[in-house]
């Protein structure tokens, strides 16, 4: 309050603020202790994870004692603690094309703290069809992003990276160290801050790169791109046509197939991701190449298909349903969920 | 001298944070297939920009001398 940019009317316009947080791990735990304790006044926690062990050593915010809880519970429960006085909403689900418009028809302002790229373009839709900013952050070791997409009518995630299906790096757990999401998420939450009380400039049509190693920083600026207008019509056209059609299934449950000559495992990944899962009736075709090689698999045949972490499979999956393949399912946490399992029975 | 910076997944193909070419004056197509071949880039997606603005992978871009252009991968941890 007693900053001259903000003062007494700066104080209302944060407390008139909604800001909605989408993810509450590595970069929502440095965000949202400082939105809170700054005043917004209504805050949307979604996250429809738990708190794991190996989630303390970056997720600040969370005790070692909540281990198994709701993150999007705890959160709201600590920041309620931090300031009484501000409202804060605990949505313990997973965002997808079935709640994000109307989530994000709730609030002025959508922070991404979330850990794939799939889920980045879709907040970024759907902050096209609802018409709110969207105030993006990511890592990668020890480096971060910073942008600020559809800031009055700036340009999109989409603008600065159209290319959404070559992606390989959607869910490689490349590793992450507290102090990187702490620095990129306080970034973003200051992006937030300067957008509800109109002071600075906003990092719209610029990316911030930061390198907490060598504590460089570039800003790279990128143009709004013709690209197609989104409409509510075609957001769930996309969104909601793929997660109804494609079947998950948990690897537990075909498990008892992995020996089974009839049935085939598809791994879409790339040919240089690990862990590798080496199964006996297993092909490998990279998501990109799916496409072209859609010849090699056999229409009739039941296929599993997996990737890293479940996402780029449904995908796949999608893709070869659309090929009139007619028994296909989408194998659910992907590779790392199997790596584990395959690995516990190997030594039973 | 074009200097050349990686971030990224990129950064961790290449195993360098920058590097100079020696070209005088080359095409942003030409120098990219270049850095494809050398690298084997691939499967990897990423945008590139030119002294700090971003720029159409397909455009009829030539850079100069002192040039400086950066792949910019996205980043997907949090």
């Amino acid at each position: 309050m007693i900053l001259p940019e903000i003062g007494d009317e700066g104080q209302y316009k944060l407390l008139k603020s909604k800001v909605l947080l989408v993810g509450v791990g590595g970069l929502g735990a440095a965000i949202l202790p400082y939105l809170a304790a700054a005043g917004v006044g209504e805050i949307g926690i979604v996250d429809d994870d738990v708190i794991e062990i190996s989630n303390l050593h970056r997720q600040v915010i969370y005790k070692s004692s909540a281990v198994g809880k709701s993150k999007a519970e705890e959160a709201k429960l600590m920041i309620s603690e931090l300031n009484p006085q501000i409202k804060v909403n605990s949505i313990p689900e997973k965002l997808s094309g079935k709640n994000a418009i109307s989530l994000f028809d709730k609030y002025d302002i959508i922070v991404d703290a979330t850990d794939n790229i799939f889920i980045k373009y879709l907040i970024n839709d759907a902050c096209l069809v609802t018409n709110k900013p969207m105030v993006y952050g990511s890592i990668f070791r020890f480096q971060g992003q910073v942008s600020v997409f559809n800031y009055q009518n700036g340009p999109t995630y989409r603008c600065l990276y159209p290319d959404q299906n070559n992606n390989a790096l959607n869910c490689e757990d490349a590793g992450v160290i507290g102090i990187s999401v702490g620095i990129i998420g306080m970034l973003q939450a200051n992006e937030v801050l300067k957008m509800i009380l109109g002071i600075g400039e906003i990092l719209s049509g610029k990316i911030l790169v930061y390198n907490i190693l060598n504590n460089e920083q570039q800003k790279y600026d990128f143009d709004k791109s013709d690209v197609l207008l989104m409409t509510k019509e075609t957001f769930e056209e996309k969104y909601n046509r793929i997660e109804n059609e494609v079947e998950e299934i948990d690897f537990e449950t075909v498990f008892d197939e992995i020996n089974n000559d009839e049935v085939l495992f598809l791994d879409v990944r790339n040919e240089d991701e690990v862990p590798e899962i080496s199964l006996k009736n297993k092909i490998q075709i990279p998501l990109l190449h799916l496409e072209n090689e859609i010849e090699k698999l056999d229409k009739n045949q039941t296929i599993y298909v997996f990737c890293q972490s479940g996402i780029r499979s449904k995908i796949a999956a999608e893709l070869l349903q659309k090929h009139e393949f007619k028994n296909i399912k989408s194998i659910a946490g992907g590779a790392l969920v199997m790596k584990q399992l395959l690995a516990t029975e190997i030594k039973l | 001298m074009i200097e050349v910076k990686y971030f990224g997944a990129v950064a961790e193909k290449t195993q360098c944070e920058f590097e100079k070419v020696a070209f005088a004056e080359v095409s942003l197509q030409d120098l990219l297939r270049d850095l494809n071949e050398k690298y084997q880039f691939e499967s990897l997606s990423f945008s590139v920009a030119v002294n700090q603005k971003i720029v159409s992978k397909a455009a009829d871009y030539q850079l100069q001398t002192s040039d400086i252009v950066a792949l910019l991968p996205p980043f997907a941890g949090g």
